[in-house]
């Protein structure tokens, strides 16, 4: 019941914050004081726009949003009218993700035009997820992620930047752009193999190159693991190494049974996530593939 | 005739029944003892078989009616005969194996227990290399949160690292502020000392030029 009646309230703020931008419009309304109406329909909007969220009327509240935001940028406050970009992404998230992304976007370019790189970056962030979540398109997330990750890396956040970098290597790696995922991920260990903090992280995107690496050609997969035991002692406790050394033997020998079993063993201590999973069996193809002639 | 067979059964009767009992006590002796209760019990074997063969012809004397009877009494006075030789010869073995089970602890090892013993252990190991098992995947498990935390950790310090160096550059414009403010104000009021200057300039001229007009009138 109380939403409801927000509802009305909502639309008849509306309504009058319309009326006041029109009126504003006239050459009348612009000599006295005409700036002054249109802030005011700016709050009306802001408003309409919470009671909207209250009500859950997700459009609505965007669509309320993305006026205000526009009022603002008439009236020169580009911080404020950023903001109101903001606020509806937030509101279309939940009812149009393609809306949602529109507006960000605009705050994006507000917010890089005005030098804040940080702030930015973290929408790309947001922009990607929406494309990973609601939208899947990989391409567009990865496109997003690098671009925040670039912006972090500009603005010295190291640790941000990297998670960025993650993910992209994540997602292109997932798409078959072994290449690329190879660089990022050395790229990632290598700055936090010196970071005390990290450097227990570093093994694991080692393991995750040496993975990709071993895709796209099992003897590059050799010369890489030799590099980075050199590189990185501590790796060759792992048990990922071990697990590696396995693989590559099996993989040398074509049997895939030996394959199957390392990686059975491996799974039995510490399960194997969906990435690696998807990785391991498409070495195992390939595997299967060169065997094929023989079955 | 029948009374003789009597006589004879209450004999055989009175000597196996020292027969099963010094049987019975050959194994738990040794040494002097052992060998004459050995003798002994021989000597009563011998005398016990020269009863039954006696027993025998008795029987073979009476009239075939009721031999029956006695035969089957025969018979079973054999059998157990034999069988108080067989515990004989067995007791003299079981001499080793009595001592030397009441060395060794009196233990009722025989290869049912053993097989239930290794049983157990087999099962013992097996439990607890599965609780080892499960002590390393816990342990991974540890380490790899303790990762995603270090990270967590990291991030967090730059941001705080950051906001730091916010601060204070705001804090800095907020002095810088407060500055152009306090100017500000002096210049306003400078303003306005100015402009009552002004007005007072003014309304005296205006006040001397009229004086002037009335005087020159």
């Amino acid at each position: 019941m109380d939403n409801t009646g927000k509802e009305k309230e909502a639309m008849q703020l509306m309504a009058e914050a319309d009326k006041k931008v029109k009126a504003s419009g006239s050459f009348l309304g612009g000599m006295f004081g005409g700036n002054h109406k249109v802030e005011d329909a700016c709050e009306m909007y802001a408003r309409a726009a919470n009671m909207f969220k209250m009500a859950k009327n997700w459009s609505a509240a965007g669509n309320a949003f993305c006026q205000a935001a526009r009022l603002h940028m008439q009236l020169q406050n580009k911080l404020d009218s950023a903001t109101s970009f903001v606020d509806a992404g937030n509101a279309y998230k939940k009812a149009d993700p393609q809306e949602a992304i529109n507006c960000l976007n605009q705050a994006i370019d507000i917010y890089t035009d005005m030098g804040r790189f940080t702030i930015a970056a973290k929408h790309h962030i947001t922009i990607a997820e929406v494309y990973e979540a609601e939208l899947v398109d990989i391409e567009k997330a990865i496109a997003h992620y690098e671009q925040a990750a670039d912006y972090y890396k500009g603005e010295e956040s190291n640790s941000s930047a990297n998670k960025c970098l993650l993910k992209v290597g994540h997602y292109s790696a997932q798409l078959e752009q072994y290449q690329k995922a190879i660089e990022i991920y050395e790229q990632v260990a290598m700055n936090t193999m010196d970071n005390p903090l990290l450097k227990y992280n570093a093994k694991e995107y080692f393991f995750k190159a040496s993975l990709c690496h071993f895709i796209v050609d099992e003897l590059n997969a050799k010369l890489a693991i030799e590099k980075y035991e050199e590189m990185f002692p501590a790796f060759s406790d792992s048990r990922e190494l071990k697990l590696l050394k396995k693989l590559l033997d099996a993989h040398e020998e074509q049997n895939s049974e030996a394959f199957t079993e390392a990686v059975k063993d491996f799974d039995s201590v510490s399960r194997l996530d969906q990435w690696l999973t998807t990785m391991l069996l498409r070495i195992k193809k390939t595997i299967q593939g060169d065997a094929g002639d023989l079955k | 005739m029948s009374s003789d067979f009597e006589a004879y059964e209450q004999d055989f009767g009175t000597i196996t029944a020292e027969l099963t009992n010094k049987i019975g006590r050959i194994p738990k002796l040794s040494g002097e003892e052992k060998t004459q209760l050995v003798l002994n019990v021989d000597k009563q074997l011998e005398e016990v078989r020269e009863l039954l063969e006696q027993m025998d012809l008795e029987v073979r004397e009476i009239p075939i009616q009721s031999r029956a009877m006695y035969n089957s009494r025969l018979k079973s006075y054999k059998q157990e005969i034999e069988k108080l030789e067989k515990d004989f010869k067995r007791s003299r073995i079981a001499y080793s194996d009595e001592v030397r089970n009441e060395l060794l602890g009196d233990e009722a090892s025989t290869s049912e227990s053993q097989r239930a013993h290794l049983l157990d252990n087999t099962e013992k190991l097996e439990r607890s290399s599965r609780r080892l098992e499960a002590g390393y995947q816990i342990a991974v498990e540890t380490e790899q949160v303790g990762q995603e935390i270090l990270s967590n950790l990291n991030s967090d310090r730059e941001k705080i690292q950051r906001a730091r160096e916010r601060l204070r550059e705001t804090d800095a414009n907020l002095g810088k502020s407060s500055r152009i403010l306090t100017g500000m104000l002096r210049r306003i009021i400078q303003n306005r000392a100015l402009v009552f200057i002004l007005g007072a300039i003014i309304l005296l001229t205006i006040i001397l030029a009229i004086y002037f007009n009335l005087r020159g009138h």
